[in-house]
């Protein structure tokens, strides 16, 4: 239904609301060039060799303009059979020119045909539909290809878009298939010669284009509007995604990059979805295997998607088929993957991209004694705890337990739990209910020291219980004896949290307790130093501070003191009744000391005014300073000692390089710059600590309970890989805030704070993860302080830090048991409660390889993946890094290919459902700011520190973020979906009159495009001209529905994020500009292939490894 | 006696031996060895102060003075000392014998020169509190309320900083006007100069220079950053009172079983340090106000444990005072670092323990400060002492700064060394004896700091050997001393004081009657008195008794008259006669039976001996004693226990304790309340004159002294029973007269003692 009202809607509304009209003409021509450019790069699809040449120049206008959904709807009802041919044509085209060779018979002859007739109908067709009456002119004037192009666009176009409009819809697929037959045909065979005579460049476009962009194409999914487009991908990108392409191909294509351009691809290919079903079958013949690989999982996939509520454009479990059916492939020709210069025919629109959940599912963590699969952590969700933990709090890498370790290092994946033991919960979820077992203490196994869970057994009428993790058959209490129901569970089952929920915490008695439960104690360390002040950085972090006072715990046991720093440290008695602070200074930086023993922390009931008063007249009292050295190792030092016979949280706000004092450090960044040049391996040896100085002194602060956070408003490096070690060390985080500007980063800098200490989080806590015989903790990763092995140290814990814990067997388990995991958390409340949350997970085992592909779990195996490269960024040259990763994906698809995937041939690139946005995360991730090349020191010492503790759901928008478009946001849907119209992080989709807002959960980059109608400008930053936007922006919400929804947007991501977006400006045209496009992940860049090329280099490296 | 001290009335200047033995070998004879003590700045009534530069001899920079032999016609003068000819410089052309500058002027042998005002600016001095704050809530109130008192005495435009210290050492910067501000050192570790400079910030604003000496504001630091701690009176008496108000204990936690930690040596040395940082070379001084043993830092003297007691005389004999000799080290140290700056430091020592004024002794006495040791700040020893420092009048001290001591002295002459509070400046000369006492093996001193009452004790050394060709010579019977004080007046400007002595010379046979004319027994008793303390401190395993006793007998049978081995035939000169009562004394005085003093209190009184005039030394050795009583007027008594009567007053005055002592009947009267009857005016008068006497000694002293009112049989009596000769004892033949009173002691009396000596010195 859907698609049959995009149709009519579609066309009239989005065609012209979009800017049809408009962007017909700008695009072709602007996006010839540019996109042109751009994309070209990206579009190597060589299938686009054959009808693309009209296609490019169309491709682009089409795409964007409404017409392709409208064509798309026609191409679904009237087409279906061309639809159809043509995406398979779209996969064949892939597999183009080689097909026609006929080793790829089966699947290459398709191509051919299929790509001739694809071109018409399907492809360039139905993207130009969309223009074509406006487009087919406007593409002929576009170009030389004129010629060649113009009819097949017009054709194509007229195909779909056609019949929309003029309800010739039938007619003109006639006709352009007509057309493109004719140079199609003559350019699949003759893939070579077509492009010649279009000429080089003009090739390009033309070919990689249409094909292969319009069927995949974002953008034309945008132009139908949410639901079909996510339909289509859906559809598509299951089944499809990969199919077309065969990688090496669109690499050689320069001209491919077009096609990529997608837009108007993505329509025909939603429009074949529809077909798929009836063609895949037709198709067969033609490309049996990639079409079916397409046919089945749109169809197939599609249902088992919607049936279970994932957001992901990719259904990510198919039902039964575990792999045939199942593995989104790549079609690859056989020889065409051997042949490097062979075009690749992927279809940019049709591989695989997350897409966005918009409704709330609810989960229960076991039915029926079985471990569910959670859904995906980025998605909505509400948990109901039935035994097993809530996925926020503990979740793994995959959710079923291979039951050797031969088996798990055949599958390449890693097994790691990823523990956020504070996590936020969803608001309707139940609290964790707190256990009080008296005087004796919670029960424990008396060998393992496991504490009491569902998964203990009660045997023996409940006299003895079996414990889940080692196995041994303890004696039960008698004060905890219950008899055993008739389900051999314990009576009382259902009343007791401990057995019954996966989640509970016990009131810690005495013997948990070295001393009292510390107070809540807030230290905060403010830079002074002339840099500080005048970029107001001081004063910025002076007003947060005081206005995050109010965020503090209330009560007697909230206790604070403040420090401030240049080349000394000064610090205030604030226990001064009535009297001004004293402020008292520590010259001896090498050798620190507190000043006073008592009164420098104090009753923040007592001090409140005083201290208000204090941080008023910091910024003026040192308005004058001149000293620019800042000791900051001195003053962390000098405030833990303050700190030291309580513990608590040091809050440091540092501008500048720590330069003299304990623990200074040297501006390496530019020795870096120049080793760096010279070729020098070591360079990632300046992502390592400078010296042990601050690791040292970081081991003492964890020991005595001392968290450190710092903020870092700074304008220059400041060596964060060195300074990042203290609070990796003791629990804390490092913002930065990079370039600091008074004007726009004093809101965030606030927001942060408060989040940071109004957050939940526990002081003094102790941390250890117990598993069942037959696996053991290899290794924990995070934020934390490890003094024995068995458990980490955390001064602090808080709702934001994630511990990886990895494991490793040293035994094995039987298939049908489960194994058992249990993270005991020992903390201390804000409020000076002692308490034991224990996290339990149980999961099955299994001896089935297709089993773990299938449970797998995409976003905490990725995350340990970001983990584990950001581990590896300090001690590895980043090549070398990105090797790594590049193979780790590589290994895991392999190894699903080679096991799992009996299907498929050789030239397809199967996919794992579960996994399949794997090959994009990874191509993400070695674009990232931490392993890209091109970074400043410190942004990626800032990425590794950031990424150490990050959660799940943060870690996927880290590194694969979230665009939207905000110029049109007045027209979009307001039932909370705002966020779900995501665009693919591509160039080729950022249009010329657009405004974009890009997320990683850190940074938020609004793009503004240099032909934003000014209008919207003045609607959503109150000036008409983008060059009037100031760069150090601060959103304002001014009276307008517009403005309203992007302020509404801003704060519904930081209210996700559980951050406060820093929002950065991005101009086309300036400087600012720059920092965008990193961002665009699918891009082909200097350092990095496109996606499609990645797809492509992942094939060939997987058929290596398979040859 | 008088014509001494009209001698010193005059110049400033008392002599053991006013004729001098004429050689070497007549001067060890004489057994007291040639000294003067000489008060550089003693007010001379009359005294002009010139206000132009002396004229030098261009050969030993002597200064012209009543001495020089002038020839008018030649406008020529010949120096006195080398017999150097100077012509006069052309504005001195108009001399002549009727038109003398007053450098000439016979009766103008001491004489000041002041320099000219384009010298440079008056420079204000500057005084920087030191205190200790590990003290009872009681003692820093005390304090704070005297230190409040004395900022508001503060000369206007002097300069004041303020430091603080306990377990910390806290600088204040009173100049910062926002918060109240502090700099907070460890105690426990030493701070350099350099240290306080980076520390402190002195260079935010300009680089520091890579070479060179930086200190003061010629050599670089900006005046503002030097007046962040130390600012005019005037200006920062607000925030030094509010500071001062704030003043609270230590906060940190002391256990029970320990003493505070202190570290007054790092408070000190920072205190030095900034000192030598902001006004090198200018007067200055440091006033430590100290309430406990040091326990911290380089400097303490005893380790923070109370099971271990603080160091007696008993330990520093055996060695067994582990900290001592590092202390003394350190402070030694930091006399050098004073010196070096020209700053004074002043101690004021208030606590029932010792502080470590032994230790400290050497910074103190060696810069010329001050020393003011008594059980609480709430003492009035201590609080008069202080106000009198600040306090303008008739009798203050006249505190000066950075002075220079110069000697100049005929070539037979030379100088061992000057006992007393001043440093040498290591300037080698000819006039340097091969001996040195005390400070020497230099012809110039360092006085950083001194007072109207200062007096160097100069022990001289005869070099001129017994020779037919020195004998004979005419005009060479006498010797020419020159005293030069260079010191900034307490107006702040430069001045030169020239003390210009001739004196007679005697030489061999048939001089004794010449030499005893000339001795000045009480001068020598000062001077022996330095002397034994000097070697009590300097000389192991030194016996003071025994080379007292024996430097007396040598001293009696060389200048007494008496038939050989016959006792009863000696006598003495009236020149000599008291000497031996003033050696009695001493033997017994605090000086010299150290064991019944805390180190501490021996050093102080041992600094004080050294920086009084004879006079004032005299009573230290000799207490004098007055009765008062309705049969006579006040009048001189013995210093005997007979003395003590049951109708009498006495009064004593031993120089650090004022005793007034009634006699049991007045003790009576008093308690029954006579004096406030009409009809009892007389005893009213006889019970207030002693007390208005104390009052008079108190005013014009230098630590205030202690007055302690008692009656006889009362237990506060033994300041009185301690000082006199003990004639009767608990186990004397012969019985007190009614009235009188016992000494419970085994001490010999004087009558004993002058009997022995009677004896030795006749064999």
């Amino acid at each position: 239904m859907a698609s049959s009202q995009p149709f009519p809607s579609g066309p009239p509304r989005p065609r012209p609301g979009f800017s049809p009209n408009p962007n017909p003409n700008p695009n072709p021509s602007a996006a010839a060039d540019a996109i042109q450019n751009l994309q070209i790069g990206r579009p190597p699809p060589p299938s686009a060799v054959p009808g693309v040449a009209a296609a490019p120049p169309f491709t682009s206008p089409a795409s964007r303009p409404g017409p392709p959904p409208a064509a798309t709807s026609l191409s679904r009802p009237g087409h279906p059979p061309f639809a159809s041919r043509p995406p398979p044509s779209s996969a064949p085209i892939t597999s183009n020119g080689p097909p026609a060779f006929g080793l790829g018979a089966p699947r290459f002859p398709p191509p051919p045909p299929a790509s001739q007739q694809m071109p018409p109908v399907s492809g360039p067709a139905t993207i130009r539909a969309a223009s074509p009456s406006a487009a087919p002119p406007q593409a002929q004037v576009a170009r030389s290809f004129p010629g060649s192009p113009p009819s097949a666009h017009p054709p194509s176009s007229q195909p779909f878009m056609g019949p929309p409009p003029s309800s010739q819809p039938f007619m003109s697929p006639q006709l352009s298939s007509q057309p493109l037959m004719g140079p199609l045909s003559s350019r699949p065979f003759g893939g070579p010669p077509s492009s010649q005579p279009f000429g080089g460049p003009p090739s390009s476009r033309p070919f990689g284009g249409p094909p292969s962009s319009q069927p995949f194409g974002g953008p034309s999914s945008q132009p139908f509007g949410g639901l079909p487009a996510s339909q289509p991908f859906s559809g598509l990108p299951a089944s499809q995604p990969f199919s077309g392409l065969p990688a090496s191909q669109p690499f050689s294509g320069p001209p491919a990059s077009q096609p990529f351009s997608g837009p108007p691809a993505s329509q025909p290919y939603t429009a074949p979805p529809m077909p798929f079903p009836g063609p895949p079958t037709s198709s067969s013949p033609f490309g049996t295997p990639s079409w079916q690989s397409q046919a089945q999982q749109g169809v197939p996939s599609m249902v088992s998607m919607q049936a279970p509520p994932r957001m992901f454009g990719m259904p990510p479990h198919t039902p039964g088929q575990t792999m045939a059916s199942v593995p989104p492939v790549m079609g690859h020709s056989p020889l065409a993957g051997h042949q490097v210069s062979t075009p690749s025919k992927i279809d940019p629109n049709q591989i695989p991209r997350p897409v966005p959940s918009t409704s709330v599912v609810l989960f229960e963590t076991r039915q029926g004694n079985q471990a569910n699969i959670p859904p995906p952590a980025t998605s909505d969700f509400i948990v109901k705890d039935n035994g097993n933990c809530s996925p926020r709090l503990m979740r793994c890498t995959m959710n079923q337990i291979p039951c050797t370790g031969d088996l798990l290092s055949t599958s390449s994946m890693p097994l790691a739990l990823m523990v956020q033991p504070f996590a936020l919960p969803h608001p309707s979820e139940e609290p964790i209910q707190v256990v009080d077992f008296g005087e004796s203490g919670p029960l424990r196994c008396s060998r393992c020291k496991g504490y009491v869970n569902p998964f203990m057994r009660f045997v023996d009428q409940g006299r003895h219980f079996t414990c889940n993790l080692c196995g041994f058959t303890n004696e039960t209490p008698r004060d905890y004896y219950c008899n055993l129901g008739p389900d051999g569970r314990r009576r009382d089952a259902d009343e007791r949290p401990e057995l019954c929920r996966g989640t509970v915490e016990f009131v810690a008695t005495k013997e948990y307790m070295v001393r009292d439960p510390m107070p809540a104690v807030f230290f905060f360390i403010i830079d002074v130093t002339m840099n500080a002040i005048q970029t107001g950085a001081t004063a910025a972090a002076c007003t947060a501070v005081s206005q995050a006072l109010a965020e503090l715990p209330e009560g007697p046991r909230t206790m604070v003191g403040v420090a401030t720093f240049d080349s000394s440290i000064h610090f205030y008695n604030l226990k001064r009744a009535s009297q001004q602070p004293l402020m008292l200074i520590v010259p001896d930086i090498q050798d620190v000391y507190t000043p006073l023993h008592t009164d420098l922390i104090v009753q923040l009931t007592e001090c409140r005014q005083n201290l208000e008063q204090l941080l008023d007249s910091i910024p003026n009292m040192f308005e004058n300073n001149r000293v620019t050295e800042s000791a900051f190792g001195a003053a962390i030092k000098a405030g833990f000692l303050a700190m030291k016979p309580t513990g608590g949280k040091l809050l440091v706000f540092q501008s500048v390089l720590p330069s003299v004092g304990i623990g200074s450090l040297s501006s390496r960044e530019a020795e870096g710059r120049t080793n760096i040049s010279s070729g020098d391996k070591e360079a990632h040896k300046l992502l390592q600590p400078a010296d042990k100085t601050l690791k040292t002194m970081a081991i003492e602060f964890a020991e005595y309970q001392v968290c450190v956070d710092i903020f870092l408003t700074t304008q220059t490096f400041v060596d964060i890989a060195s300074i990042s070690v203290v609070p990796r060390t003791t629990g804390g985080q490092v913002y930065y805030y990079y370039p600091f500007s008074a004007v726009s980063d004093t809101a965030k800098l606030y927001n942060d704070l408060r989040w940071n200490i109004s957050r939940p989080q526990g002081f003094e806590a102790v941390m250890r993860v117990r598993c069942s015989q037959g696996l053991q903790v290899q290794e924990y990763s995070g934020n934390f302080c490890k003094r024995i092995p068995t458990d980490i140290d955390l001064p602090a814990i808080d709702c934001d830090k994630t511990i990886m814990v990895t494991f490793k067997h040293d035994d094995k388990f039987q298939e049908g048991s489960e194994c058992g995991f249990q993270c005991a958390l020992l903390y201390t409340t804000v409020y000076g409660q002692r308490r034991i949350r224990i996290i339990n997970l149980s999961l099955p085992c299994t001896s089935m390889l297709s089993n773990l592909f299938r449970s797998a779990d995409l976003d905490t195996q990725f995350a340990c993946f970001l983990k584990q490269a950001a581990n590896g960024v300090p001690t590895s040259p980043l090549s070398q890094v990105r090797d790594q990763i590049t193979n780790l994906c590589i290994n895991i698809l392999h190894s699903y290919r080679k096991y799992c995937a009996t299907v498929s041939s050789s030239g397809q690139l199967i996919l794992p459902e579960a996994l399949k946005l794997l090959p994009l995360y990874t191509l993400a991730l070695v674009k990232s700011i931490g392993l890209r090349n091109d970074g400043r020191l410190d942004d990626r010492s800032y990425w590794i520190s950031h990424v150490a503790s990050l959660s799940i759901s943060l870690a996927i928008p880290l590194v694969y973020p979230r665009m939207i478009s905000i110029h049109d946001l007045a027209s979009k849907e307001e039932d909370g979906s705002l966020l779900s119209a995501t665009i693919p992080l591509s160039s080729e989709h950022i249009n010329e009159d657009g405004i974009y807002l890009l997320e990683n959960g850190e940074d938020g980059l609004i793009y503004v495009a240099n032909m934003v109608n000014s209008d919207i400008l003045q609607q959503l930053f109150g000036v008409s001209s983008a060059d009037g936007i100031p760069t150090q922006l601060v959103l304002q919400q001014f009276d307008n529905d517009l403005s309203k929804k992007l302020n509404d947007v801003v704060n519904e991501i930081r209210r996700q994020r559980c951050s406060y977006l820093r929002l950065r400006l991005c101009r086309k045209g300036d400087p600012s500009g720059m920092f965008f496009f990193p961002y665009m992940v699918e891009d082909k860049a200097p350092g990095g292939l496109s996606y499609v090329e990645f797809l492509v280099h992942v094939h060939r490296q997987i058929q290596t490894k398979m040859a | 006696m008088s014509e001494f001290l009209d001698l010193e009335s005059q110049d400033g200047v008392r002599m053991t031996w006013n004729i001098f033995p004429g050689t070497k070998q007549d001067a060890v004879g004489c057994v007291i060895p040639t000294a003067a003590i000489y008060t550089p700045l003693k007010p001379i009534p009359n005294t002009p102060v010139l206000p132009y530069a002396p004229l030098r001899c261009r050969m030993c920079r002597s200064i012209l003075n009543p001495f020089s032999i002038v020839d008018y016609i030649a406008k020529i003068w010949i120096c006195p000392f080398c017999f150097q000819r100077n012509h006069f410089p052309p504005h001195y052309s108009s001399i002549s014998e009727d038109n003398l500058p007053a450098e000439l002027f016979p009766q103008y042998t001491t004489i000041e020169y002041e320099s000219t005002p384009d010298a440079g600016p008056a420079v204000p001095p500057v005084f920087l509190f030191v205190v200790d704050t590990c003290m009872i809530e009681e003692e820093i109130g005390f304090l704070k309320s005297s230190l409040a008192q004395a900022v508001e005495l503060l000369p206007e435009k002097s300069l004041v900083g303020l430091i603080t210290f306990g377990t910390y050492v806290q600088v204040h910067e009173l100049g910062f006007g926002q918060v109240p501000k502090s700099y907070v050192f460890k105690g426990s570790k030493e701070v350099t100069k350099e240290q306080i400079l980076e520390q402190m910030c002195f260079f935010t604003r300009k680089p520091k220079p890579s070479v060179g000496v930086i200190a003061g504001s010629r050599d670089g630091l900006s005046a503002e950053s030097i007046a962040r701690f130390l600012l005019p009176a005037s200006e920062c008496e607000f925030v030094l009172d509010s500071l001062l108000e704030e003043l609270q204990k230590d906060p940190w936690p002391v256990p029970s079983d320990q003493r505070a930690s202190r570290c007054t040596s790092t408070a000190l040395s920072i205190a030095a340090s900034l000192l030598g940082v902001c006004v090198p070379g200018s007067g200055a001084r440091i006033m430590a106000f100290v309430g406990g043993p040091s326990t911290e830092g380089p400097g303490s003297i005893v380790s923070k444990n109370l099971s271990e007691p603080i160091r007696s005389h008993k330990d520093l004999e055996k060695g067994s005072a582990p900290l001592y000799n590092k202390a003394v080290k350190f402070y030694e140290g930091l006399s050098k670092q004073l010196v070096h700056q020209g700053h004074v430091l002043d101690l004021f020592a208030c606590a029932l323990d010792q502080v470590g004024v032994a230790e400290l002794k050497v910074a103190v006495e060696r810069s010329g400060g001050i020393v003011v040791l008594t059980e609480s700040f709430g003492h009035s020893v201590f609080k008069d002492s202080l106000r009198h420092i600040f306090q303008s009048s008739d009798y203050d001290l006249g505190l000066s700064f950075n002075g220079i001591f110069e000697v100049n002295c005929s070539k037979d002459v030379k100088v061992q060394g000057i006992l007393g509070p001043c440093a040498s400046l290591e300037k080698k000369g000819p006039l340097c004896s091969e001996t040195a006492v005390g400070q020497g093996n230099t012809s110039a001193w360092k006085l950083c700091g001194l007072d109207k009452k200062t007096s160097l004790c100069l022990v001289f050394d005869i070099a001129r050997k017994d020779g037919p060709e020195a004998i004979g010579q005419p005009t060479s019977n006498q010797f020419y001393f020159q005293f030069l004080t260079y010191y900034q007046h307490n107006d702040g400007h430069m001045r030169l004081r020239t003390t210009t002595l001739s004196r007679r010379w005697v030489a061999g046979p048939g001089s004794i009657q010449d030499l005893i004319a000339g001795f000045d027994q009480e001068a020598a008793a000062a001077v022996m008195a330095r002397l034994v303390s000097f070697k009590m401190e300097m000389e192991a395993d030194f016996d003071p008794i025994r080379w007292l006793d024996r430097s007396l007998i040598r001293l009696c049978s060389k200048f007494g008259d008496y038939q050989k081995d016959s006792p009863s035939s000696f006598s003495l000169s009236p020149r000599l006669s008291i000497f031996p009562q003033f050696m009695f004394h001493l033997r017994r005085s605090q000086f010299v039976q150290v064991f019944n003093n805390s180190p501490d209190e021996t050093a102080y009184y041992r600094m004080i001996l050294n920086r009084e005039n004879v006079a004032n030394s005299v009573v230290m050795i000799q207490p004098s004693l007055i009765s008062y009583s309705f049969q006579s007027d006040p009048e001189p008594a013995l210093l005997d226990v007979t003395a003590i009567a049951a109708d009498r007053i006495l009064l004593l005055d031993s120089y650090f304790i004022v005793v007034v002592f009634h006699g049991a009947s007045i003790a009576q009267w008093r308690n029954a309340g006579y004096q406030n009857q009409a009809e009892h005016q007389p005893f009213a008068q006889l019970l207030q004159a002693p007390r208005d006497d104390a009052d008079a000694i108190a005013k014009e002293r230098f630590p205030v002294p202690r007055l302690v009112i008692c009656d006889q049989y009362g237990s506060q009596a033994r300041f009185l029973l301690a000082k006199l000769n003990p004639s009767v004892t608990y186990n004397s033949d012969n019985p007190p007269a009614p009235g009188g009173d016992v000494i419970f002691t085994d001490d010999v009396s004087f009558q004993v003692f002058l009997d022995h000596l009677q004896r030795l010195a006749v064999q």
